[in-house]
């Protein structure tokens, strides 16, 4: 069977891809307007819902970006998952409430178009949908560059497609994502996140089992093992120490309510009372995926310390090499099918987000309405987002990576230093004003352009995403207690008695 | 918080306090002298991560509209809260008693002070998912606030026409 093993892993991904593909075929059917495509006409059920959220929270870096960072510095990086409980936690009982009323009362169809009604205000939805737009490209050019990646260290382990390069990797990966994201829109990207979470449980689970038999002492051997060579690596704070760690608990712990793709899967939920079911799937279906970061990246920092396997190149590779030199042909597979899930459904997410915010709330905020036929324009924008998104990854991958790492930058951190005040707190606090919200967004998009751009380094590990975050925040509460009392409109003042 | 985080940015540095290259390992990073990375920050650390432990129990009642915050509801979050605290104490605890001592029991597959952080985080939050998906209907989101937002969907629907 071993002599297989890349037909296995290829098989596996194609299995998967053609099932996106007849999805996509499915869901067009169903998607008849706008609302359809954006937020699946607010008809989805708990547990689609529930796979959904947590699917696209762990995205292609907790499979192969987490592993490295735990093989690289120990035990700092726990901190970005095992937060995940209270982050869950907090996101639900800030957001999803009232982000489901008011999206039902106002016929919202995007993050944007809540915070509008919320605090009736065209610039504070102008801002949100920019920094959804610089943070969606950021990370769709580094998923979809992911998904290449991988596609490509899988074919070249094989002899008849050794010699496919970077480029058509780029080009199947990114077909197959605009496909079922265009015919399907959102309710596509949902039912394949309910398939793509289940496979990345399933591989989480399958995982850490391989991974605690590595060892004839278990996962005590491996840590032991790590514990021998640097104590530090292995205890609460790892090498990162304290403030890097307690940095990622702030921003990963609060920020999940920050972020644009997970939020607004809070409005697709058919009835509100399914959020108290909601709250403890997703919590179950992200622990159970996580599982993988931190098993394989223990496992292979003790095994590379021991002896048992030979440096590796990056720490990214910590993932791939485990499969190759640890598990059976066919547990890689269903690792590797559930990679590309976990890409793809955070991928989905952000073309979706991306799209909303250019076609809809832009021309909202500047225009006072948004474009004639939406559902057209959705379609084409959806397809020039993911190319112009394939292309800029492929410019940073073959000539200048800075532009990337830049708009990477405008990932989780900056959305939720921006986001989480203005939505989470924003949405129970009716002192919120408007000149505390365009402040935050401000403060947020400033300091982290600021800190990535001069590279400056904080004491103590402190990182640029955190300092953002705690000004944003400050500022929101200082400039909105300063500043007059805003008026709501009466139903939205109605919804926040609720 | 932000007093707590300035003064951390301003207290004494030590060099490599947020780790370096491990010496014979290209990729890997290691954090060298524990005790001295935490000579100067290291109460200041542990008050950062009570002061959000805090602040996550503060904004999840922040959650809970005003007229369900009751006794109840304070008494479920304080107990939540302590756990929390009592979680952040033993791992911060456990590791200082790891550099004082240099010795350490393990907990399924890792070091007490580590088992703490990872289960004991990953679980300390349960309460809080228990207390809004058991107590939906009590604090979250009653029968009467259903009577009332269905009322306001209603006038909205009227208004349109």
């Amino acid at each position: 069977m071993e002599e297989y093993r890349q037909e296995i892993i290829i098989s596996a991904v194609v299995v998967y891809m053609v099932f996106c593909v007849l999805t996509g075929l499915w869901a067009m059917r169903r998607t008849h307007n706008a609302s359809d495509f954006f937020i699946a006409g607010r008809g989805l059920g708990p547990i689609v819902v529930s796979l959904a959220i947590f699917s696209s929270t762990l995205s292609g870096f907790g499979f192969v970006g987490g592993p490295g960072l735990v093989y690289s510095i120990g035990v700092s990086s726990f901190w970005m998952v095992i937060i995940s409980s209270i982050g869950y936690a907090l996101c639900f009982f800030l957001v999803s409430k009232r982000i489901r009323m008011i999206a039902e009362l106002r016929d919202c169809i995007s993050l944007p178009d809540i915070v509008a009604a919320r605090y009736g205000s065209e610039s504070v939805r102008f801002m949100i949908a920019v920094t959804i737009v610089l943070g969606v490209m950021g990370y769709l050019a580094t998923q979809i560059l992911a998904m290449a990646v991988v596609m490509q260290a899988i074919f070249s382990g094989t002899e008849t497609f050794a010699n496919v390069g970077l480029v058509t990797c780029v080009i199947i990966s990114s077909a197959v994502l605009i496909f079922y994201c265009v015919t399907g829109g959102i309710i596509a990207s949902v039912y394949t996140d309910v398939v793509q979470g289940t496979i990345m449980i399933v591989a989480g689970s399958l995982i850490l089992l391989t991974a605690i038999n590595v060892f004839d002492g278990g996962m005590q051997e491996a840590t032991s093992i790590i514990l021998a060579d640097d104590a530090e690596t292995i205890m609460p704070y790892g090498a990162a120490g304290i403030m890097a760690s307690l940095g990622w608990f702030f921003v990963f712990g609060l920020g999940l309510a920050g972020q644009p793709h997970i939020i607004t899967k809070l409005m697709m939920n058919k009835e509100i009372n399914d959020n108290r079911s909601m709250l403890p799937l997703s919590l179950f279906g992200y622990v159970m995926a996580a599982l993988l970061w931190i098993s394989i990246g223990i496992v292979m920092r003790a095994a590379v310390l021991d002896g048992r396997v030979e440096p590796l190149a990056l720490p990214d590779d910590a993932a791939s090499v485990f499969l190759s030199v640890f598990t059976n042909p066919f547990l890689a597979g269903i690792v590797f099918a559930g990679l590309f899930a976990a890409i793809m459904s955070t991928s989905d997410a952000f073309l979706n987000i991306g799209t909303a915010a250019i076609i809809h709330d832009i021309p909202k905020a500047i225009q006072g309405k948004s474009l004639e036929n939406e559902l057209l324009w959705a379609r084409v924008v959806t397809v020039l987002l993911a190319i112009l998104a394939a292309c800029f990854a492929l410019y940073s991958h073959f000539q200048d990576a800075t532009l990337v790492a830049i708009l990477g930058a405008f990932g989780w951190g900056t959305f939720a230093a921006s986001i989480f005040p203005v939505v989470a707190i924003g949405l129970n606090w009716k002192g919120a004003s408007v000149a505390g919200a365009v402040t935050a967004i401000g403060a947020a998009l400033l300091i982290n352009f600021i800190s990535q751009l001069a590279g400056y380094t904080f004491p103590y590990g402190v990182s640029g995403q955190l300092v953002a975050f705690v000004s944003s925040m400050t500022l929101f509460l200082g400039v909105s207690l300063v500043t007059k009392k805003p008026v709501l409109d009466t139903d939205i003042d109605r919804v926040m008695d609720i | 918080m932000t007093v707590t985080l300035i003064a951390i940015c301003l207290a004494e540095t030590v060099p490599d306090a947020g780790g370096k290259p491990h010496p014979e390992f290209p990729g890997l990073q290691i954090g060298g002298d524990g005790a001295a990375r935490l000579q100067h920050i290291g109460i200041l650390g542990f008050a950062f991560q009570s002061l959000l432990l805090i602040q996550i129990v503060l904004l999840s009642i922040l959650g809970v509209a005003e007229r369900y915050r009751s006794n109840s509801l304070i008494i479920y979050m304080s107990a939540c809260l302590a756990m929390m605290l009592l979680i952040g104490w033993k791992m911060f605890s456990g590791h200082l008693q790891f550099l004082d001592t240099n010795e350490t029991d393990y907990f399924l597959g890792f070091p007490t002070a580590t088992a703490w952080q990872t289960y004991g985080t990953w679980l300390g939050a349960i309460p809080l998912v228990l207390i809004y998906s058991l107590g939906f209907r009590k604090f979250i989101y009653t029968e009467e606030d259903e009577r009332q937002f269905n009322t306001l969907l209603a006038e909205k629907a009227q208004q349109q026409e």
